[in-house]
């Protein structure tokens, strides 16, 4: 970036660097007090110098809204990126990233996120914090297991998945109430029934986790590591509505088909807090199984109708 | 969040004349076009254009894919039902497109077709907007 780009367009709102082969955007940026909008796609960005250190204390912290840096060489979110919070619209599409680091968490304003054509493996639960995400794309990636967590995202309006390693998806994709499109296409998406998987028992971290949740005992930050109150707050709740309880890693995992409007049946992996957990899901429970799994069906059905455009075909 | 169909003309019922904005990553379903012909013209950007063959009576395999093509800015294509079937998409993770589309006579229904099984179903196509107004639905 030329120097003295801020003194001679000190009012600027908007930067177009696109298509300039910029290996680095220095200090230049950050005395720019009005940039709300920086555009700068296909470039040779990704090296340790692409975004200015102080970016985090520069006013353009707070007041950039929309970030495009899709077409580079990023190989990672580059940490001093997630300092502007008032990040609206962040592209990092076409690069070479291999994951998303949980403090994605930090861009609280974050409502449209594009990851789409990168080398990405797996999504962190963190992803699920952002409260105002309404278009997620994850398309093109080497994804191969969607977090229950996401189903947090209560904002989210489009999902696009196409074109990753996905077999299944968490059954809890269908409490996202907002979601409108999901894109599913180009996934080996198991067609067949399977039955239920290897069930790895709990570790201790867990088994503590999981009674501090159910019986509610209280504690503050102050009472525990950092990472200890973050593990707590990513619990999940087992899909059983007879069931209060909670797990984190470990639990039963099986399969079951949802119809999607009559279109598509999706396999979604129904998570059970444990083995003993008497569930209308469980195939264990022959006996009483057809009514209770047919009106488990039908919930899951219902929750299904509400997502408009599924694209799977 | 997806594609838009934006109606331009209806030319007195004998055609549809309109134009396509596709997102970066967007794709549409492979789908038919009901015994009408298909023209495309690549206005902006770049479309990849995958064909498919009809899916065979049982309809309980995977499809099978013709040929696949990246259409570039002002190319054209055509397309009916005697041809196949095809799939367009955006490709690009950095470029918006825009194609311009001319289906003789106009239809709002189609199939859409599930690539895993060859299933069918059947859709009504909606617009975005029409002669520049948006269609709200």
């Amino acid at each position: 970036l030329p120097a003295g780009l801020s003194q001679w367009f000190p009012a600027l709102e908007v930067l177009d660097v696109s298509g300039t082969g910029l290996a680095e955007m220095g200090t230049e940026l950050l005395s720019l007090p009005c940039l709300h909008t920086l555009l700068a796609k296909n470039n040779r960005l990704g090296g340790p110098g692409s975004l200015p250190k102080g970016l985090g204390q520069a006013p353009l912290a707070r007041s950039l809204r929309v970030l495009n840096l899709s077409g580079n060489r990023f190989a990672e979110v580059p940490p001093v990126l997630l300092r502007l919070r008032g990040l609206r619209s962040l592209s990092l599409g076409g690069n070479r990233l291999h994951g998303i680091p949980p403090d994605i968490q930090e861009l609280h304003s974050l409502e449209f996120l594009y990851l789409g054509g990168n080398f990405i493996t797996a999504i962190p639960p963190e992803l699920a914090k952002l409260p105002s995400l309404r278009y997620l794309v994850l398309c093109d990636n080497k994804i191969q297991s969607i977090p229950p967590q996401l189903a947090q995202l209560h904002s989210l309006r489009s999902l696009s998945l196409h074109n990753n390693l996905l077999t299944y998806l968490p059954r809890e994709i269908l409490n996202l109430v907002h979601l409108e499109e999901l894109s599913l296409r180009g996934n080996p998406l198991v067609v067949r029934f399977v039955r239920d998987l290897t069930y790895n028992p709990p570790s201790l971290q867990e088994l503590a986790g999981r009674t501090v949740k159910t019986r509610n005992v209280p504690y503050a930050p102050s009472d525990l590591p950092e990472s200890l109150v973050r593990y707590l707050s990513l619990a999940s709740n087992c899909p059983n509505p007879k069931c209060g309880g909670v797990y984190f890693d470990s639990c039963v995992r099986q399969i079951k088909f949802v119809d999607f409007c009559g279109k598509y049946r999706l396999p979604l992996m129904h998570y059970l807090c444990s083995p003993e957990c008497s569930s209308p899901f469980s195939s264990a429970s022959q006996s009483s199984t057809s009514q209770s799994e047919s009106d488990s069906e039908d919930e899951a059905s219902v929750a299904a109708h509400r997502m408009q455009k599924v694209l799977l075909g | 969040f997806r594609y838009t169909r934006n109606l331009v003309d209806s030319g007195n019922g004998k055609f549809n004349l309109m134009i396509l904005c596709w997102g970066e990553g967007h794709g549409s379903s492979i789908h038919d076009h009901t015994d009408s012909h298909c023209f495309m013209k690549i206005l902006q950007g770049n479309l990849k254009e995958t064909l498919f063959e009809w899916p065979g009576k049982k309809g309980n395999g995977e499809m099978t894919k013709k040929s696949e093509r990246v259409l570039r800015e002002n190319q054209c294509a055509y397309i009916n039902d005697s041809i196949g079937l095809h799939r367009v998409e955006n490709i690009s993770h950095t470029e918006t497109a825009v194609s311009l589309h001319l289906y003789s006579p106009p239809f709002d229904t189609c199939n859409t077709f599930d690539q895993r099984t060859g299933h069918k179903h059947k859709v009504t196509m909606t617009f975005y907007s029409q002669y520049g107004e948006r269609t709200v639905c």
